[in-house]
Order: structure tokens, then sequence, then C-alpha cells
């Protein structure tokens, strides 16, 4: 008892260190603007028009964020899966060399990326819309989900697949039946970052979805804080922490399906 | 063993990839000759116009956004969007390269020469743009090789804020702020009194340059040689100021939003800071006034000019509708009753003299930037698109000097370095 | 959508396969089943990346100015734009220091990770889940936002961290000039990358079956050795991938060094220096294409070298 009660205050503190930034820009989203240079650990000149500012302008670009982070997932997973277990499990011509443009995609300058998108989008019209970020955001995901994933896969004990195998199931069907729901947790994790990527991502909204008025995820709602001489930090502080809320109550959410012992359970039964 | 060959192939495909997409992305760029196509007076206005300017806080249905829209003409509705200053020029470079660029755009006035020169501009001819009465200090950035682009609507410029409590309780007139001495005097003063001294901005870039350039031009240093003993005084000036604490370290950092922050603090007794933020200043905590920024040796030292440019960028389909577009829509911001709206809802004061002494009969808080305006100097009128270059180095001129806080030997180092790029 | 029904194509031909009779025909379909399933992927490649990355290096063998990157016609040069920036005398510098930013953070990002994914593994209690939830909020947040907030807090003036330091009694810290600005950013950059080392090591551990630790203890192992026998060497794979994926973000970082800093002093990395160029922002006002996309190309062969060396450890761990 004694022991985890200890722990639990460890762990606790722990986590307040590595979210006192998080709370410092709480404190300043609080503060008004005459103060919000003075440093003080308290919000002393306390006011909450900032968020009274946001919460009047910035709702439709949370939801178009919700939305973008969701199909980059989708789109993510979808790409990632089935190459994965291939990857992992099957006589894939040219594995070596597809693992190695995994790594080479990530390199890419997401500046250059996003020319060669705007390129594209431009001509096919997909320019300022929700599916066109969603495919650019999924790139920032897809190479990474894929080597995450693969790599938990290896690890998945061969006799199992042999079992299904010789049940006569297909490829299709261990994959679906016995190798999706034992990477549970690769999934999840690789699905978390493709929601924080695509929820973070300012790079590709800023080119492909600059005027897509309130289609534009949040990141681009910050913009309106930015004058040519003039950054609110107030209220852009407070957009954050307002952002930050429903894709946090998710994040804990996913935390939760990671499950301990997927694979021992599995092999068990 | 196998691997090997099977990446040597692996290369050998992209490889072959990559040439036919070079051979396509080469045969792509075939484009008529640049600006010679178009007038606005063979075109007649779209159902559609877009607008972009770099003022993203002006949300839509502020009075800006509302000013913009009611210029549309008959028939037409306007689509503005907006970015912040330093992406613009590069959205608009990737726009007009992709054919999707706007019907007018407006540009922070620096940047000018080089979207002149990489021809991404219609001259204000071809567009239909009106540029008479414009003050010629004013215009100096929009007229490349003689031929001018655009018109700049409107004008801010750099003073001296200073915190009127501070000042007094320090016992500082600040009528008697004429030159270096007098001021280093002052901040001293205030700093004795419990103070922090002064802020501005001295980032990395462009804004800390813009900031830099009145001391650097009050000195009697000139563009052409950043390297010259004026130069490093003015260096040696700011760099001083970090060196007694009389500046705040984090000037190195802070751009011109974060200055004005710090000043707000109610710490600092003065504050380098632009007239866009004359009205902010009169709602602080305190009481503010502003003067001129003084030269070294007396007298009030050159700012540069600040403000954008109103510019219709180049179309190579239907050009001459693209240019009524931008024809009708400038002439709409800036002439007549609505150019004086135009500059009232921005904070500028306006680019030509008669309407401007109108602002400032209406307004007096304007009063005390009508000299810095019409004294400023542009940043390209000198260089032309040479500027960005010299811009650049004494960005870094700069940098050093604020990290060797005062010690006048590491001040003279980063200058002299920097000028030999 | 056709990314969906792919693999169902593939399905059937994988059904006739099932209990492998003639090694040689078995093996042919499944090739041809693998095929299938990792045909998104390819496509997906070669649709995304082929264009964008031939495009960088075309660049970066061409003259770009801005005109010629809307007009066309830059010459092109060969190498001799990769001659003239491995000739700046700054070139080494910001090699120097990318090394640095690059080895400090992923070295300490890791090892923060493990240490708190083991933590958080070893002891189950009820608010587990919900703080290791929190520890992401990090990388919720737009960068422009938690860098500004460094920035603050690093304040030379004002600044918590110095204010916290004065406790201790020590002299307040100017984070952010020339000298201390690379040591600034990797701290800053270590604090956003520590949420992505400890959900994947986490997950890792999770995947370990506790029966193998349950064994151990009953051989007598201590806590210590079963993490050396048992966690690490089967933790190994998503080590792996945790260092070279931390490696290849870490080499381009931008955003939260370029809001602390904009890249001057030592923080100046090959990223943010190639980022400057191709924007013309920062000290680099000047746009430029052709360097910036050959910077960028160092940078990507540096990635293939660890490539290279992460598909040899690989093949190591299966032979």
């Amino acid at each position: 008892m004694n022991r985890s009660w200890w722990t639990i205050a460890v762990a606790v503190l722990l986590t307040a260190i590595m979210l006192f930034p998080v709370y410092w820009m709480v404190n300043v989203s609080l503060t008004r603007r005459e103060s919000i240079r003075r440093g003080e650990l308290l919000p002393f000149d306390f006011t909450t028009e900032h968020y009274v500012v946001v919460l009047r302008e910035q709702l439709p670009y949370l939801g178009t964020s919700l939305l973008v982070g969701l199909g980059t997932v989708l789109v993510t997973l979808l790409v990632a899966a089935p190459a994965s277990f291939a990857l992992a499990k099957l006589a894939v011509p040219g594995r070596r060399l597809l693992n190695f443009m995994l790594i080479v995609a990530q390199m890419v300058p997401a500046v250059v990326m996003s020319l060669g998108f705007y390129s594209i989008y431009s001509r096919i019209g997909l320019l300022n819309t929700v599916p066109g970020l969603i495919l650019a955001d999924s790139t920032i995901a897809v190479p990474f989900a894929v080597m995450l994933v693969t790599a938990f896969m290896t690890g998945i004990p061969r006799e199992l697949m042999q079992a299904a195998q010789l049940d006569g199931a297909s490829a299709w069907r261990t994959f679906r039946s016995v190798v999706l729901p034992m990477s549970r947790n690769s999934m999840i994790t690789a699905a978390l970052f493709a929601f924080l990527w695509a929820w973070s991502d300012f790079l590709f909204a800023s080119t492909l979805d600059r005027e897509g008025g309130s289609l534009r995820p949040i990141t681009m709602g910050i913009y309106n804080y930015i004058g040519a001489q003039n950054q609110e930090w107030g209220p852009m502080m407070a957009t954050a922490v307002v952002a930050s809320i429903p894709a946090a109550a998710l994040l804990v959410v996913a935390q939760k399906y990671i499950a301990a012992g997927v694979t021992a359970g599995a092999v068990k039964d | 063993m196998t691997t090997t060959t099977r990446v040597r192939r692996g290369l050998g495909l992209s490889i072959a990839l990559a040439t036919g997409l070079g051979l396509a992305a080469c045969a792509g760029g075939s484009t008529p000759e640049p600006g010679a196509s178009g007038n606005a007076s063979e075109g007649s206005t779209t159902a559609e116009i877009t607008f972009w300017d770099p003022y993203p806080q002006h949300t839509e249905g502020t009075p800006w956004d509302e000013h913009v829209k009611s210029c549309a003409p008959d028939g037409s509705t306007i689509v503005r969007t907006s970015a912040p200053q330093t992406d613009l020029l590069n959205q608009l470079t990737t726009a007009v390269k992709e054919g999707t660029a706007p019907d007018v755009v407006v540009l922070d006035n620096p940047m000018m020469p080089e979207a002149a020169a990489a021809q991404l501009l219609a001259t204000a001819e071809q567009a239909g743009i009106a540029t008479a009465g414009i003050d010629k200090n004013l215009m100096g950035p929009g007229v490349v090789d003689g031929v001018e682009y655009g018109v700049p609507f409107g004008s801010n410029a750099l003073g001296l804020y200073y915190n009127a409590d501070q000042l007094e309780k320090a016992g500082v007139d600040p009528a008697a702020i004429t030159d270096w001495a007098s001021l280093d005097a002052a901040i001293e003063k205030t700093v004795a009194a419990g103070g922090k001294g002064i802020t501005f901005s001295g980032i990395a870039g462009e804004e800390g340059v813009f900031q830099f350039l009145p001391w650097f031009w009050g000195s009697g240093a000139d563009l052409s040689d950043i390297g010259t003993p004026e130069a490093v005084s003015a260096g040696q000036l700011l760099s001083g100021w970090i060196g007694n604490d009389w500046a705040p370290r984090s000037a190195a950092t802070d751009n011109q939003s974060a200055a004005w922050d710090l000043f707000l603090t109610g710490d600092y007794a003065f504050a380098e800071n632009g007239s866009w933020f004359a009205s902010a200043a009169a709602d602080t905590d305190f009481k503010t006034g502003v003067i001129p920024i003084p030269a070294k040796d007396g007298g009030v030292a050159p700012v540069p000019t600040g403000g954008e440019f109103a510019v219709a960028p180049i179309q190579t389909t239907d050009a001459s509708d693209h240019y009524a577009n931008a024809a009708a829509v400038i002439a709409c911001l800036t002439e007549g009753e609505a150019a004086l709206t135009t500059n009232e809802t921005l904070g500028y004061l306006h680019a030509k003299p008669e309407v401007r002494a109108e602002q400032v009969a209406a307004n007096p808080l304007w009063e005390p930037w009508v000299a810095p305006i019409e004294g400023a100097e542009g940043r390209t009128t000198e260089l032309g698109s040479e500027y960005v270059n010299v811009s650049a180095s004494l960005s870094e001129a700069l940098q050093g000097a604020l990290n060797a806080a005062g010690d006048a030997s590491g001040v003279e180092t980063a200058f002299q370095d920097a000028s030999g790029y | 959508m056709s990314l969906l029904t792919t693999p169902e194509l593939a399905a059937p031909q994988g059904t006739r396969t099932a209990p492998p009779v003639d090694g040689r025909r078995s093996r042919r379909k499944t090739t041809w089943t693998a095929v299938a399933f990792v045909a998104p992927l390819v496509i997906y490649l070669v649709l995304f990346y082929a264009y964008p990355l031939v495009q960088n290096v075309v660049m970066s063998l061409h003259r770009f100015d801005r005109f010629s990157f809307v007009n066309g016609g830059a010459p092109f040069v060969g190498f001799d734009i990769y001659a003239e920036v491995v000739a700046q005398s700054r070139f080494w510098v910001v090699v120097r220091q990318t090394v640095i930013f690059t080895t400090a953070s992923i070295v300490l990002q890791y090892a923060i990770g493990l240490a708190l994914a083991a933590f958080f593994h070893r002891s189950r209690f009820r608010l587990s889940a919900t703080l290791r939830g929190l520890y992401l909020i990090p990388w919720l947040l737009p960068v422009i936002v938690s860098g500004t907030t460094w920035q603050w807090m690093m304040s030379p003036d004002t600044g918590v961290l110095n204010a916290f330091l004065g406790i201790f009694g020590a002299d307040p810290v100017w984070w952010l000039n020339a000298d201390n600005a690379l040591l600034s950013v990797t701290i800053a950059n270590i604090w956003l990358g520590v949420p992505f080392n400890l959900v994947i090591l986490y997950s890792g551990l999770q995947n370990i079956p506790a029966d193998l630790y349950e064994a151990a203890a009953l051989d007598g192992a201590g806590p210590w050795q079963s993490f050396w026998r048992i966690t690490v060497p089967l933790l190994r794979p998503v080590t792996l991938i945790a260092l070279l994926l931390g490696l290849v973000y870490t080499l381009k970082v931008v955003d939260i060094i370029w809001i602390m800093t904009s890249g001057t002093g030592s923080s100046q990395t090959l990223a943010t220096w190639s980022y400057g160029m191709a924007f013309g922002k920062g000290t680099s006002a000047v746009i430029r294409y052709s360097e910036a996309s050959a910077v960028g190309t160092i940078l990507l062969l540096a990635a293939l070298v660890f490539g290279f060396v992460y598909i040899a450890v690989q093949r190591k761990q299966e032979d």
C-alpha cells in the first residue's frame, strides 16, 4: 500500500515536470497582455477574455482538425497494415529495397513535399479541400506506421500463422483474424502518431489549404492572431489549450487500449 | 549478394524515373514572355475577385474585411485570404508558377524589387493602377528600373515610445533627448530610478534590420558599406545597452510584438516601435508619449519606410480581365473617401500628403508620426533587389553585436565579418 | 477505396496455397500474395514521394533563383552548388552542430523515454494510463506555441528557468545567445521527443510476454538481470526503430529551433540552414532554392547511410 502511494507520487511528479511548459502556456493564456512578459508563476493579472475570443472564433477549425486527424488515421492504417503484414511475414520481392525507401521517404523535407503537392493539387482541383489535406498529412505517418507495425508483426510467432493456415485460412483471413488483432498495440500506436502529426501539421495546411475558409485546421486558425507586426499571444496560447482538450481526451482513451500481454494471451489460447 | 543486385536494379529504376520527370519538368517551363500581354483597359471585371493581404488578424467580419469586400465592383464578389507577412511573397511565387495567382496582393514594401525582378508583378500601367500624388519616398520601393509596380496606400514608421510615469520619476525631460548621448543619459537615469531601460527588436532577419536601420542611418552609415566605423558605432550603441543591462538580453530574439509586450509591463522607460501601436499606447496602464528616434550627433534619424503596396500579380491567362479586377479594387481602396477608411482601419498614415493632413486634423494621435514618415527612406531605393543581400549581412552583424553585450572589439569583429560576405 | 479492395482480390490465390504440397509452386503463389499486400504501399510511395524527391535533386543541379523558379530556364550546373555549399566556411561548423544536436537529442530522448516506459510498465496503478496519455500533450500543441513558451521560460531577464536556478544561487544564464543556443534548443527538442519514445517503448514493453519475467524470477534473477537478459534483447527491434526514426526526425527538425532562435548562433543545423535558404528567412534573406535543395540532399544522403546501417543490423538480427 505504502509503496504504491510512493509510486503514484513519483509518477505525478515526473508528469508535472514534463508538463511544466504546458502549465506555462495555460498560465499565459489567463493573463492580460500587459503582464504576459512578467514571467510570474501564477496569472496574477487574471483575465478570461482570451478564451472568450477563442471560443467565438475557433470552433469550426477545431472540427476540421478532428476530421483531418481521423481521416489521416484511416488512410494511414489502410495503406500500412497490409503492407506491414507482407513485409513481416510474407516473401516480398525487393523487401530490403522497400525498407530502404521507407527510410528515404521520411527524409524528404516537408517543404519539398508541399511544393510537389501544390503543383499536383492545383491541376486536379484538390487544393483547399479536406481530402487533399488528409492525403498530404498521411505522408508524414505512412512510412513510420509501416516500419513500426512491421517491427511488431515480425514478433508474432510463426506457429500461430501456420496453425491458421493449416485450418485452411487464406492469407487475407490469417491477416484479418490472427495478425490484426494481435498487432492491436502497434496499430493503436501508429494511429496515435498519425493523428498527432495531422493535428499539429502546419506546413501542409498553410500551403495546400490556405484558402479553405473554415475548412482549415486549427493550426491555421492561430493565424488570426499573427498580424504583420503584432502577435497576440494570449489568444494563441488559449487556442492551443482549447485545441488540446478534445485531442488529449482521445489520447487518454487510446492509451487505455494499449493493453498488456496481447501476444502472450493469444499464444496461450 | 542478391540484395545488392536488387538495390542496384532499384536505383537504376529510380534514376530512369528521375530523368523522365526532370525532362517533363523542363518541358513544362516554357512560358510566354512575361508581362508582355494584357492590359486593364482591355478587360472587364469577373464574378470572383481574389485578394491576398498580410493581415490575418483582421478576420472575417472585421472592419478591414468588410472594407475590402465593399470595394467589389458591381456583379463581383471579393474572396479575401491572409497570410503572415513573411510567407506571402513565397506563396505568391508558388501561385504565379502554377497559374493560380490572385487578382490583387498586398505586399510588404521591401519585397517589391525582388518580386518585380522575378517578374511576379504586372506594371502599374498594365494593371491600371494610379500612382499620382504619392510621396516620392514612399513610392520608391515600388519603382524598379524606372518602372512603377503597384501603389503604397499608406505608411507606418518607427519612433521612440516612452513611459511618461517613469521619466517623470527619474526627472527626465523627453524633449531634451536629441542625440545618442542625451538618450544614453536618459536611459541611465531611468535605470538608476528603478526602471529596466529600453526595449527593441533585434531578431534575426528583416524585422530586426528594420529596427536597426534608424540607428544605422542615424550614425551616418550607408548601406553600400556596412563595415564602416559609423556602422560599428550604431552596433556599439545597442550592444552597450545590453552590456549595461539597459535593455533586455532577449532583444536578440524578440520580434517587434514581443518587444512591445515587454514595454507593456511598465518596467521599461523606452521602446523603439512602430506607429501601428500608437492607439494601443494610448490605452496602456501608464502614461505614454513618443519622440522621433535621434541621430548620433543630433537631429532626427531617418527611419525606413514601413507599410505595404497594393499590386497586381502577373497573369498568363485572361490577363486583361484579372488586371481590370485589380484596377477596380485598388482604385477603390486608395482613392477618394475610401482611402481614408483604408488607412484608419489599418492604423496607417496615408501615402498622399493632403489625405494625411486630413487624418491628422481628425485624430491628433497621428501628429508625432508625420515627420518620421515624411523623412523616411525606402530600404530598397538605393540598392534595389540587391538590398536583400545587404540586409542578410546586416542581420548577421547585428546578431553578433548584441551577443557581444557591449564588448567593443566583439562588435567590431561582427561588423567586419559580416561585411566580408 | 481501391486500397481496400486490393488485398481482398489477392485472397483467393492465397486460399489455394493453404496446405503447401508443392514447395516451388506455393512459394511463387505466396510471392504474388505478398505483392498484392504491399502494392498499395508501393503505389503510394511512388505517387507521393518520387516526384518531390526527384524535384529536390533536380533543383540542386540547376541554378535557380526566384525568376527561374517561376519561369523556368535555370541553367544546369552539375555539382557546382554542392561544391560551393561545402566550401563555405560555415558548412563544417553547421555539420558539427547538427551532429551534436542530433546525437544529444536522440540519446537523451531514448534514455528518458525508456526510463519512463519501464517505470510505467513495472508499476501499474489506476492513474497510469491517464498519466501516460498526458505525456503526449506536448505533441498536441502547435510548435509555434510550445516553442514560444520555451523561449519565454528561457528568457535571460524574466524567465522562469533562471528564476528557478536562482533559488540555488546560480547566475542567470543567457540561454538563447550565440554560444548557448545549441544547448537550449536541444533541451526543448528532447522535451518534444520524449513522448514519442515513451509511447513506442511502452508498447514494446507490453509486448514482452510476462511469463518470461516470471520464469526468470523463479530462476532467481534480480530486476537488473532480467532487464539486461530479457527486456534489452526483446526490445531490440523496437529500439532500432525508435533510434532510427528519432535520428531521421531530429535531422530534419526546423520549427522548434526556428521559433526559439531563428537558427542563429550555435543553433544553426543543416535543416534550419536549408529552411532559411528555401524561404529567404532569418539571416538568409535571399531565397536560395538550389543551395537549400543541395543541403537537403546532403541531409538525405546522411539518412541513407543510417538506412544502410539499419538494414545491416536488421539482417544480422534475422540471421
